[in-house]
């Protein structure tokens, strides 16, 4: 069973980040949210109305920007908006106003009658977002956005994806990016094993799986091993090596207790970030309780 | 989905957005894409229709006697109308679903997987009509200069022959679009089927089996019904049994070909 159990939803003019490790579900659960694969078990409802009852109406109602680059390449910028909008009914209405609305939010404009192969990688996925939005959607599945953009490419993709969510659509976001994730979402989903481990506000998430604190001792800490042992005594889960450092996230107390008991120690302590959650998930085993 | 909603897609505007998005590519390039089948036949008819013809004499058909150029006109019309919608079918789509991933984009709208597949058999069948229609106008010409004899009126069926003919050979031709596991692979059933069944369908020469077995499969092949139909128009303007038996042919292979695609194709598209 790829995906078990795992319940999410997402409001209108917010962000829901789904989060988890490569082969946690992520995929499966956007499949079968777009209506590619029916659950075995459970029900997907949108905006109240049961997805496979309502399945046309549904569809008319999502959109969907796939990881992939599947704009259509037989056609020029603005004909990729208009083949697209071909694919709704009811048919989109003041089609031609909403393609130029479109190729001017996006900046697309000076490309419209080019094919999208003149397109950086940045613009190929703005007339990819743009696409998937051409027929005025109210709920927007963007999986990884900018996976592959330079880093003024991605803010521009920010920039975008807050404003759709100011116009109140609802958008569901997978992306492996943590600050994009922590910085867009209003609420994140984090999925491991198929399951839910973690869901609601960025922070709150980190705070309930992580802890206050993450402390960081350095490769050349001669106390290192003595502290992952003592540590690991306290019953710290979620040691992380990382190039020789040891990223452990601990309580307020444990804290206090280090702090006194290895005073000749050198480490740095900073609050826990998405970064820190999604290595402490890919590196276990077991389920976060 | 049940057997009778993948079927019942055909006339779903979905399956006619897919063929629209075809149609419009193609009206952009169509210089291009008319010049092959264009000179396909003259190609045919000078290597066989004329080359072999001082070969071949009193050949009759259906009592009728006609020259050998006559009797290839009616096998290019099958030719065509087979190998247009089979290779449309297999590379074409393929393009569209493996390398432009046209197909995800698609799929990620409110157009369904059997759109998808009904929109590509329509098209192949379109594609297939035109070519058989340029074919056509080539015969025309090669009546008008004498090369062959042939009942003009009757050549404006064909591309509604090929149309039905193309239907069949598209849906069964995307069963392996479905499975190939890369394009390389199309050569198993390009050299295996394609050839094969092109040629041994009274096309370019007339098959007459004598084992009741073979006699009964070929009855069965709409490109050897789509060849006899359109022979016995042009040469007699009387299909005789075969407009029967291409409706026939083409049902029986058109129903279990696509619902067949659609599965195989949920399978390597959706992963379902």
């Amino acid at each position: 069973m790829v995906v078990d159990h795992l319940d999410l939803s997402c409001r209108r003019g917010t962000v829901l980040g789904l989060l988890g490790p490569n082969g946690a579900g992520k995929t499966t659960t956007l499949r079968m949210l777009y209506g590619f694969v029916p659950p075995d078990e459970g029900s997907i409802a949108y905006a109240g109305k049961p997805f496979a009852e309502n399945r046309a109406e549904v569809k008319r109602s999502i959109g969907v920007c796939t990881q992939d680059d599947s704009l259509d390449y037989d056609f020029t910028v603005a004909q990729n908006l208009f083949i697209y909008a071909s694919y709704f009914r009811p048919r989109v209405a003041d089609l031609n106003t909403r393609v130029a609305e479109l190729l001017d939010r996006f900046e697309l404009a000076p490309y419209a009658d080019a094919s999208p192969h003149v397109l950086s990688g940045g613009f190929a996925r703005r007339l990819l977002i743009a696409r998937s939005i051409v027929h005025r959607p109210s709920v927007l599945f963007l999986d990884e956005p900018t996976t592959g953009l330079d880093p003024s490419a991605r803010l521009d993709v920010w920039e975008l994806v807050d404003g759709m969510r100011a116009e109140g659509l609802a958008i569901v976001l997978t992306t492996h990016y943590m600050d994009e994730a922590e910085r867009l979402s209003d609420e994140l989903l984090v999925i491991h094993e198929g399951r839910s481990v973690a869901h609601g506000e960025p922070y709150r998430v980190i705070d309930s799986v992580l802890g206050d604190h993450v402390i960081i001792v350095p490769r050349a800490e001669p106390a290192r091993a003595e502290i992952a042992a003592w540590l690991d005594a306290r019953g710290a889960k979620q040691v992380a090596t990382v190039l020789g450092e040891l990223r452990v996230p601990v309580s307020k107390e444990d804290l206090a207790e280090l702090t006194v008991r290895f005073t000749e120690a050198k480490w740095q302590v900073r609050p826990p970030n998405l970064d820190d959650l999604f290595i402490a998930l890919a590196r276990r085993n077991g389920r976060v309780e | 989905m049940s057997a009778r909603t993948n079927l019942g897609a055909v006339a779903d505007w979905r399956s006619w957005a897919v063929l629209r998005r075809n149609a419009l590519v193609f009206a952009r390039n169509w210089r291009t894409a008319i010049i092959p089948p264009a000179m396909e036949p003259v190609i045919f008819f000078l290597a066989f229709g004329l080359g072999l013809s001082g070969y071949i004499e009193g050949l009759t058909y259906r009592g009728v006697e006609i020259n050998y150029a006559t009797y290839v006109a009616a096998g290019l019309i099958a030719y065509t109308g087979f190998g247009t919608p089979f290779y449309e079918a297999l590379y074409s789509a393929y393009v569209r679903m493996f390398y432009q991933k046209t197909w995800d984009g698609i799929l990620a709208t409110q157009v369904e997987l059997p759109s998808v597949v009904w929109g590509e058999i329509l098209w192949g069948a379109v594609r297939g009509t035109v070519n058989v229609s340029i074919v056509s106008s080539v015969i025309v010409v090669f009546d008008l200069l004498g090369v062959v004899d042939v009942k003009l009126p009757f050549l404006l069926f064909m591309p509604v022959l090929g149309f039905i003919a193309g239907c069949a050979i598209a849906s069964f031709a995307l069963i392996f679009t479905a499975i190939v596991p890369a394009i390389d692979h199309m050569n198993y059933p390009v050299f295996l089927i394609g050839w094969p069944v092109s040629l041994v369908s009274n096309t370019f020469f007339p098959v007459e089996p004598k084992s009741p077995v073979l006699h009964a499969l070929m009855q069965l092949n709409p490109v050897y019904q789509l060849a006899e139909c359109a022979r016995g128009l042009l040469v007699i303007g009387n299909p005789g049994p075969h407009l029967g038996g291409l409706l026939a042919s083409t049902a029986l292979f058109l129903v279990p070909c696509t619902l067949v695609s659609i599965r195989l194709t949920r399978r390597r598209v959706l992963g379902d």
